[in-house]
């Protein structure tokens, strides 16, 4: 099944506007770092999906990423990390962490679609 | 929309092409049949054996055709996704540049440019100062870690030779990675026909070995946009502040 409300967690307002035009047929909830991600979840019960940066302030997408991985009622929604932490050890760190893909930044359109598809 | 056509297409042929498959099968199995029917039947099979050897050749044909015609679209398809995806970084890396008339949000933007959508590990935005040929670095990321020492404090002095050139005439310089000066790209900036600085890619992300030529679409744009939205966001917040302190003074009078 297709996801359906994605929670976008970026400190990039650039990424933000490029997810919109991106996945229009989704419904889109944006977040700038990890803290208010955890509000967006609490106040969005049907989140079937996060989009997420590691590098944020105040909370990091790892931080923000064991958190959810930990919270009984947040651990089955798919994380997607999307970062520009490209080494090898980051992926292996990101997915060990409970992700299920690793996106290097800068991504191509198709390859962001077809995880999603998959997921 | 086109690809929305397209796809269509490509479920159409993929389709037709089942299909055709399916019919070269029952033919097939028909032939094994009247083999089967054994001497009595020979004549009828023969007559049936040869029509359905030119129906078999017909169909082989049209498969063929089907098969090119889907490997077109399967190109095209891809080719048209590509484009997609080129126009919509432009559409974004402009609609983000020109979106506010804050400075520091404009150069977040280009920093983010930079990093998200080209890959730019280390780079550095030199605007020229008024009437020298000194530039300001007005933006820099990772520039301690520049082996060329060049980036560090606020200006730029010169000394990097495709930096200076490009500064000198604006013509946009890429992949000289291997070269004299360790810079990936210099993108000079414009207003107007004046150039007024460069964007400076020091170094890619390891996981981005070069730059493409959808990457170039993007340094155009930045050439020829973050330029001018940076200078419309100074000026205009310069005006602004000019205009408070002319407000609170007309205020000061008038209280007095």
């Amino acid at each position: 099944m297709q996801p359906r409300k994605i929670l976008v967690v970026d400190d990039s307002k650039l990424i933000h506007k490029m997810f919109e035009v991106l996945l229009r047929q989704f419904s889109l909830i944006h977040a700038h770092d990890g803290l208010e991600a955890l509000q967006c979840l609490g106040n969005h019960a049907d989140i079937d999906l996060i989009l997420l940066d590691i590098n944020m302030p105040r909370m990091s997408g790892l931080e923000f990423l064991n958190q959810v991985k930990a919270d009984s009622a947040f651990k089955e929604i798919p994380v997607v990390i999307i970062s520009t932490e490209g080494k090898e050890e980051d992926t292996i760190r990101g997915l060990e962490a409970g992700a299920a893909a690793y996106i290097k930044k800068p991504f191509g359109n198709q390859e962001l679609l077809e995880v999603i598809q998959r997921l | 929309m086109r690809e929305t056509v397209s796809a269509d297409l490509l479920v159409e042929l993929t389709t037709a092409l089942d299909r055709a498959k399916e019919l070269l099968g029952t033919i097939a199995e028909q032939r094994t049949v009247s083999a089967a029917e054994g001497p009595t039947l020979e004549g009828a099979a023969s007559d049936d054996g040869s029509s359905a050897d030119g129906r078999i050749q017909e169909l082989e044909g049209r498969l063929s055709d089907r098969d090119k015609d889907r490997q077109e679209l399967t190109s095209r398809l891809v080719e048209a996704e590509h484009q997609l995806g080129r126009l919509m970084n432009l559409y974004v890396a402009t609609f983000q540049l020109h979106a506010t008339l804050d400075p520091g949000e404009v150069q977040a933007t280009i920093a983010e440019i930079a990093v998200d959508l080209l890959g730019a590990e280390r780079f550095a935005l030199l605007l020229r100062e008024e009437g020298s040929s000194i530039c300001e670095i007005a933006l820099a990321r990772g520039r301690e870690e520049d082996p060329s020492g060049l980036y560090t404090g606020d200006s730029y002095h010169g000394g990097d030779p495709l930096v200076d050139a490009a500064l000198e005439d604006g013509i946009l310089r890429m992949g000289a990675s291997e070269g004299e000066s360790g810079v990936v790209a210099a993108v000079p900036l414009r207003v107007q026909d004046a150039i007024v600085g460069v964007l400076v890619v020091l170094k890619l992300f390891d996981h981005k070995s070069i730059l493409r030529a959808e990457d170039r679409d993007l340094l155009d744009l930045l050439a020829a946009h973050a330029a001018s939205a940076l200078f419309a966001a100074r000026v205009y917040s310069n005006t602004d502040r000019k205009l408070r302190t002319l407000e609170s003074l007309v205020q000061l009078v008038r209280s007095t």
